[in-house]
């Protein structure tokens, strides 16, 4: 039989602490497993996570949205979708045509850099062999535009098995450096090359998916609506590769723990160069897209001032998370292409803003709410650390441990009453107790007598009578059910008012040594 | 082929990759911090230069010393941005490279916006000739570029091996956290080291454009130059970096004469992948755990 607990008073769901800010709003009632019942298809994802949960005020029920995530993203991805075209004048929708490129490039950077943990910046060279590629094929043998889309991933893969070779053997930094330089070598090598288009500055003339005979607009709008189906496509294949297998195996497998994940039958290095072939792949693609969407490449694509804007946008975002890279793009560009009359002045802006982010953030934009909490958090640490000497009931480190806040006011109002009474203590006082009992007292012994009737039993003490009217001793209560009381010490009184005073006396000492 | 001009050629390239990749080899080894900025202290020492060139004297030790002093300068600005508000700060060195990497394009951009897209040249310095060493001719161009780094380059390898600020800085990159706790300023250390360095790169920016111009983006080449050297050679090796400097230069020069000078990069990329498959961390390379 289990220890009776008292079940009746337990609310069933969860409730939240005092004091947490909502941020979101509730919705009114139960309902919320009913939520867990629905899945993504194909997989074993819930869509959004609903709890019901009691309020702390009203204890009415209410439902509240775990992982606000995919409404947030299906809200900014509408607005993308209906927005430019809608509202955008000409440019405007071609800068949102390059933004939603690049950011379908940085996703599936994000793959490389994140996922895999291989810090390649030969990210834009890869779009470019690609892009290079595809023209090619179709300026001197005539491929029409879907063939292109389909040559682009094909050059981006031996491109990516090109520049997997030393990624096999060379970590971090080493890579990195590496990287620039081979995306140097491909701007060289464009520049130089005749059949490259050396004399146009890029190779043009290649077929384009907008029909040559469509007026301006709907061309434009077409070519926007088409980067925004690659976007949609990067997004789903990162989430198909970083959140499914592959990830997982990544995930386990972080910088400096590969020894760890090896131990546990990862093959983790197998894994990496799958991610960074896949990405490599789908770099190529958007690649053959961009030359059909430009009916050509340039080399401006290998240039160092390119990769540094592509870097900007992932790190303005935040590296490592998808809303990071798209965030981080939307800025770049906006400053980039929209603000254009600027001048020079609107890349040294982007900088500005890559440093200030560099500097004074620890992960992007999308850090900020993680790295504003951890900073309150050493505020209030401080500042209770500094108040400690007052109340140092309750260490200040304790406290933030402690859930029920109130605890905490219970210790330290006790130790205030402790602190008080400790002055009320004297000679005369315990003089007074013993000569008095059963009289009235003086309001300081009262009070002192009433904090010590008011103690946990744990606290207390009892007498036990040995022989009645003969023999007294001390007995400390244990407070618990089935533990026998102890005895203290070895003191024997004669009368039961002598023994009442030793008790007495008993808590005084241990009111005067807490 | 010519073997003397070989030679010759090969031990110019030699000596400026040796200023770039040694500055680059030295920050990594005692900062801890990859600097991609090395570019724009190329570029800006090239127009400050330019600048003494213009204002004050055409002296060729005016105008060395125009470019090295702006090179000091920009290696004291980038330390001062990249790595003195984030050295003890979490995930330091990617955030130090990205720094870097954006103040070479917020520097760029600047000289673009202040200088204006058209190139700038120095004035021939070393004077215009040649000088016949035995069955060699040489420009003077080459001699003073040689003899301009060689004293550079001793100069600052006998500073590191006997002063008290070299000692410092050996004692940084072998250990930074012990350095510090036997009383070596990391701060003032790695100040010092930025502003060498950068005098190196405004050297080799000088020497560089007695043959090149000057423009806001000049440093790209010699950034990526002298970055492969200095991944060949090892990083955080001084003699390594040497010996590189001295391969890819012969691989430069072999290949300007026999396939072509677009071939160059190339090759210099076959030939460093090559190396660092058989040795990842370049020819001389310290191994990661004696920095930790």
């Amino acid at each position: 039989m289990s220890a009776p607990t008292d079940t009746t008073t337990q609310p069933k769901a969860a409730t939240a602490l005092v004091g947490k800010r909502r941020l979101l709003p509730r919705l009114p009632a139960h309902g919320g497993a009913s939520w867990h019942r629905w899945r993504y298809p194909l997989t074993r994802r819930t869509p959004l996570l609903i709890e019901t949960e009691y309020s702390p005020t009203t204890l009415a029920a209410q439902r509240r949205l775990l992982n606000p995530r995919p409404v947030l993203w299906l809200i900014a991805l509408a607005i993308l979708a209906v927005a430019p075209p809608l509202f955008g004048n000409n440019s405007f929708v071609a800068a949102s045509t390059n933004f939603a490129m690049y950011a379908a490039i940085n996703v599936i950077w994000m793959l490389t850099i994140g996922t895999a943990g291989i810090f390649s910046l030969a990210s834009l060279a890869t779009v470019g062999v690609g892009a290079f590629g595809a023209a090619y094929l179709s300026v001197y043998f005539g491929f029409p535009f879907w063939a292109m889309w389909l040559a682009g991933p094909f050059f981006g893969l031996v491109f990516g098995i090109f520049i997997a070779i030393p990624a096999i053997r060379l970590e971090g930094f080493y890579y990195a450096l590496l990287t620039v330089g081979i995306t140097e070598l491909c701007r060289v090598y464009t520049v130089q090359s005749q059949k490259l288009g050396a004399a146009s500055y890029g190779l043009f003339g290649a077929d384009g998916f907008v029909p040559t005979s469509w007026p301006e607009r709907p061309g434009l709008v077409l070519g926007y609506y088409a980067a925004f189906v690659v976007l949609m496509l990067a997004l789903t294949l990162y989430r198909a590769i970083n959140g499914q297998r592959l990830g997982r195996l990544l995930r386990a497998a972080p910088e400096k723990h590969e020894a760890f994940a090896e131990a546990l039958g990862i093959n983790y290095r197998v894994a990496r160069i799958q991610v960074f072939l896949i990405s490599s792949a789908a770099l190529g693609g958007v690649g053959g897209f961009y030359a059909t969407l430009l009916h050509g490449a340039s080399p401006s694509l290998f240039t160092m001032d390119q990769l540094l804007l592509l870097l900007a946008m992932i790190v303005i975002g935040g590296i490592g998370t998808t809303e990071g890279a798209v965030l981080g793009t939307l800025i770049v560009v906006l400053f980039d292409k929209v603000f254009i009359g600027l001048g020079p002045v609107r890349l040294i802006l982007i900088a500005g803003i890559m440093l200030a982010t560099v500097l004074f953030l620890r992960g992007g934009l999308f850090g900020i709410p993680e790295q504003w909490a951890a900073w309150r958090a050493k505020r209030q640490s401080e500042r209770r650390g500094a108040q400690s000497g007052k109340g140092g009931e309750v260490m200040p480190e304790d406290a933030i441990e402690i859930a029920d806040k109130q605890s905490i006011a219970v210790r330290r109002f006790d130790a205030r009453v402790k602190q008080e009474l400790r002055g009320l203590i004297s000679d005369a006082l315990i003089e007074e107790h013993r000569a008095t009992e059963g009289q009235r007292r003086s309001d300081a012994l009262e009070r002192v007598l009433t904090f010590f009737r008011s103690a946990a039993v744990a606290d207390k003490y009892a007498i036990l009578a040995v022989r009645p009217f003969a023999e007294y001793r001390i007995v400390a209560l244990s407070g618990r059910r089935g533990i026998p009381p102890r005895v203290v010490d070895d003191q024997v009184f004669a009368t039961p008012e002598a023994a009442r005073h030793g008790v007495f006396l008993k808590r005084v000492q241990d009111l005067m040594e807490s | 082929m010519d073997p003397y001009y070989l030679a010759l050629t090969t031990v110019t390239l030699a000596s400026i990759y040796g200023l770039l990749a040694l500055g680059i080899s030295i920050i990594w080894s005692s900062l801890g911090m990859i600097n991609l900025a090395q570019g724009f202290t190329f570029a800006v020492s090239g127009y400050g230069a330019w600048l003494v060139a213009q204002n004050i004297s055409t002296n060729g030790f005016a105008v060395l010393a125009g470019g090295v002093g702006t090179g000091a300068l920009a290696g004291a600005l980038i330390g001062g941005i990249a790595f003195i508000p984030l050295y003890d700060k979490p995930n330091f060195p990617l955030r130090s490279l990205i720094a870097t990497l954006g103040i070479s394009l917020f520097g760029g951009q600047c000289l673009l916006w202040i200088f204006g897209p058209r190139v700038k040249a120095l004035p021939k310095i070393f004077g215009v000739g040649n000088v016949h060493i035995g069955p060699a001719v040489a420009s003077y161009d080459k001699i003073g570029s040689i003899v301009c780094s060689a004293i550079l380059l001793l100069a600052t390898l006998a500073w590191m091996k006997s002063s008290r600020r070299g000692l410092e800085i050996r004692a940084m990159m072998q250990n930074p956290e012990g350095a510090a706790l036997v009383g070596v300023g990391l701060r003032s250390t790695a100040m010092s080291v930025m502003m060498v360095t950068g005098a190196m790169a405004g050297l080799a920016s000088v020497l560089l454009s007695q043959n090149y111009f000057i423009s806001p983006f000049a440093g790209v080449t010699p950034l990526v130059k002298g970055m492969v050297v200095a991944l060949a050679g090892g990083l955080g090796s001084v003699a390594g970096a040497l010996i590189a400097a001295v391969l890819i230069g012969f691989i430069e020069a072999v290949t300007a004469v026999s396939l072509g000078g677009q071939y160059v990069l190339i090759t210099q990329f076959l030939f460093i992948i090559a190396v660092l498959l058989v040795r990842p961390r370049g020819i001389a390379g310290m191994i990661e755990h004696t920095r930790e």
